[in-house]
């Protein structure tokens, strides 16, 4: 196919553009024109060491710009028959199927100081076969590196016994010793194929394109993981908050009915024995023994009723917060003092909102109350015992204050001292209870509850407590404790 | 101010009971008639009833259960309030709930009593209500104060707290007794007594729309 006389035939049109994009230069058909385009930077057309029809030949060559060398001018030529396919470092920068053109590359731009390797797949239709390539560098310092087809390449060609096939070719570092060195079948300008081309066909100006890591294909298949990552665990959580908010309603719902049911009846029918149990009583003669029975009945029935009333403000979802809390430890304060010689001065923050207060955390702190309060009443020897109710920032803080004969805390009998038990109970709520007393002073208890996180979080927790605690010991230098400062 | 005081009490003191339980009905009666002193001159089984028998038989003081059915008791203390204005109304619950204990107050009740009372301070207690010492906690003094101020501003004056009925206010929501708050006064007790009294009085007038409209949906608000 490939003839000398076809070069001499017609040509297209000086300058037009190919059809692929290419601009297409025509070479004139004089001679002397043709000698001012330098052929000079071209190698030979070389193949592998059998030429067959329909056989494809790659071709390795490695080439080095060296370091600090500024590359001015790179221009790259081939041509091939009757396909070629270039690629450097592994990158294909073109390819075409038309031996009679020259195509045209400008690497100036892409060419970086370094080891580079550029490949060519050949691929031949029939009868003659070769690739013709010719790389001209221009460093800054004068210096030129030429790279041409030929011997010097290497070649694994279809239908050659004995070469090893390796994948990915166009981008191996070194070629497998198996590979043989290129067959040169003719010169520039010589052999089966004319001496100038019909045209050069200019390729555009490759550029290296620089992808940033957001644009990298790892980059955006990461993104993708992390978004349906994300995704699973919002779903997952929005799934489990919503059923918890469901279980959350059915326990009020759940309580307000145990709630209601334990005032309908057993609550109605309790007050009715009661009832009952006072009118015998009334009909009995004053001194009979039975009447004294039924009395003491009587105060037992009421002793569970009262202690019914608390189980109902506990469970019941209606006294889930801080006014209703404040409301029953005022309450419970005052009747529990009456019966002592103790007044009861409550002090409570009037501007308390109604902000919810969960069941576990009032039932504790109740308790603690309670406790305290008794201690007050059967240790202090008191008059007086003050209950605050306040809100310290997140806080809320109960303090029961009495002007007893107080007691010095390190000494108090630990298993007459039921707040221990209360302080463990307060801190695994995030709560707090600090107790300060001195002989004759009286003695304070401080409860504080957070209101804000109700549940205990990670730096709430004893663990990271511990944790700041270690790191505070490490980096601060020993302080001086409270009592050794000047005063 | 025209109130029986304690040496002109009568003889027995008549007593009349609405209450919807046959059973809890008649020993409240037979325990009010075990006292010497106290008589049940009327016992009803609804409120309709009650507001049509107790008027006929004016009593001293009408014991009102809260849960009735059909008309609560809240709703028929304030009716029969408006048609007895001198008869104490005394509400019976059996639970302590200071919210439906307030609702009573704002109605027109002059006290109120847990079903479980002992016999003897029922007595004490009723015949306390008589003299104007209706009882109250800290709890209902801070509602009462809170009542007063959440009103609008531009009424009756002669319907505001006075001073000295909102400093005994105060005091008692600090938990002090009355007999502690007259000492720090520097009052009596009965004067104490007098104007807490006069308090009530004062929120039954001023709540009695507000708690109309209240009472009038309140269903069962049990639990």
């Amino acid at each position: 196919m490939a003839l000398l006389g076809v070069l001499l035939g017609s040509s297209p049109a000086a300058g037009a553009p190919a059809k692929d994009g290419n601009v297409v230069t025509n070479f004139p058909d004089s001679l002397a024109e043709r000698g001012s385009y330098n052929f000079g930077d071209m190698g030979s057309w070389i193949w592998g060491a059998e030429t067959r029809d329909r056989q494809t030949c790659r071709f390795w060559k490695a080439f080095e710009i060296p370091d600090g060398g500024k590359v001015l001018r790179a221009r790259l030529r081939i041509t091939g028959d009757n396909e070629y396919i270039l690629y450097l470092d592994g990158f294909e920068l073109g390819r075409d199927a038309e031996w009679r053109h020259l195509y045209e590359y400008d690497l100036t731009t892409i060419l970086t100081p370094g080891r580079h390797i550029l490949t060519v797949e050949g691929y031949n239709s029939f009868n003659e076969a070769g690739m013709i390539l010719g790389l001209r560098i221009g460093l800054a310092d004068g210096r030129v590196i030429a790279v041409k087809s030929d011997a010097s390449w290497v070649v694994g060609a279809d239908g050659v016994p004995g070469w090893e096939r390796v994948p990915d070719w166009q981008k191996m570092s070194s070629p497998p010793a198996s590979w043989p060195a290129a067959t040169v079948i003719a010169a520039c300008g010589a052999g089966p194929w004319a001496v100038s081309p019909w045209a050069v066909d200019i390729v555009p100006v490759l550029h290296r394109e620089v992808i940033p890591f957001w644009k990298s294909g790892w980059f955006e298949l990461t993104m993708l993981l992390v978004s349906a990552t994300l995704l699973i665990i919002t779903i997952y959580t929005l799934t489990q908050l919503g059923l918890r908010m469901k279980a959350q309603r059915l326990l009020q719902v759940e309580r307000a009915r145990i709630a209601r049911d334990i005032h309908d009846d057993l609550g109605m029918r309790m007050t009715e024995l009661v009832l009952q149990g006072e009118v015998v009583q009334s009909e009995l003669p004053e001194t009979s023994r039975q009447r004294l029975q039924l009395a003491q009945i009587c105060e037992d029935a009421r002793g569970a009723l009262r202690a019914m009333d608390e189980v109902l403000w506990a469970i019941n979802p209606r006294r889930d917060n801080l006014r209703e809390f404040t409301t029953y430890v005022c309450k419970y304060a005052q009747t529990f003092l009456k019966t002592t010689a103790i007044t009861c001065v409550l002090e409570v923050d009037p501007e308390l909102p109604a902000q919810s207060f969960d069941l576990p955390l009032r039932r504790t702190l109740l308790l603690a109350v309670k406790e305290s309060l008794n201690n007050a009443a059967k240790h202090s020897r008191a008059t007086e015992v003050v209950l605050q109710i306040h809100l310290r920032a997140q806080d809320l803080v109960v303090a029961v204050l009495d002007n007893g004969r107080g007691f010095e805390p390190q000494f108090a009998r630990s298993d007459r001292n039921g707040l221990t038990n209360l302080q463990q109970r307060m801190a695994e709520l995030g709560g707090q209870c600090q107790i300060a007393s001195a002989p004759g002073k009286g003695c304070r208890v401080e409860l504080v509850m957070p209101l804000l996180s109700q549940r205990r979080h990670f730096w709430t927790s004893r663990w990271f407590k511990q944790l700041t605690a270690f790191w505070a010991q490490k980096k601060l230098p020993a302080r001086p404790s409270p009592a050794q400062t000047p005063k | 101010m025209n109130l029986p005081a304690k040496k002109t009490l009568p003889s027995r003191l008549k007593i009349a009971l609405v209450e919807d339980q046959p059973k809890v009905r008649d020993n409240w009666c037979r325990l009010i008639n075990s006292f010497p002193d106290l008589s049940c001159i009327c016992a009803c089984k609804s409120a309709e009833e009650a507001l049509r028998v107790i008027p006929e038989v004016p009593p001293d003081v009408v014991l009102m259960d809260i849960f009735l059915p059909r008309m609560s008791g809240i709703e028929c203390t304030a009716r029969l309030k408006a048609l007895l204005p001198r008869t104490q109304i005394v509400i019976l619950t059996a639970m302590d709930d200071e919210e439906l204990i307030f609702m009573a107050l704002e109605a027109g009740a002059d006290g109120y009593l847990l079903k479980r009372t002992k016999p003897e301070d029922l007595r004490t207690a009723l015949l306390d209500v008589l003299t104007g010492g209706a009882p109250m906690t800290s709890e209902i003094a801070r509602r009462v104060i809170a009542s007063f101020r959440g009103k609008t501003p531009n009424r009756d004056t002669s319907l505001r707290l006075s001073t000295r009925e909102e400093q005994i206010l105060l005091l008692l929501t600090k938990g002090h007794s009355n007999k502690a708050i007259a000492d720090k006064l520097e009052l009596s007790v009965d004067t104490i007594c007098h104007h807490l009294k006069h308090i009530f009085e004062k929120l039954h007038v001023s709540s009695r729309t507000e708690a109309a409209i209240r009472y009038l949906n309140l269903q069962n608000p049990g639990a």
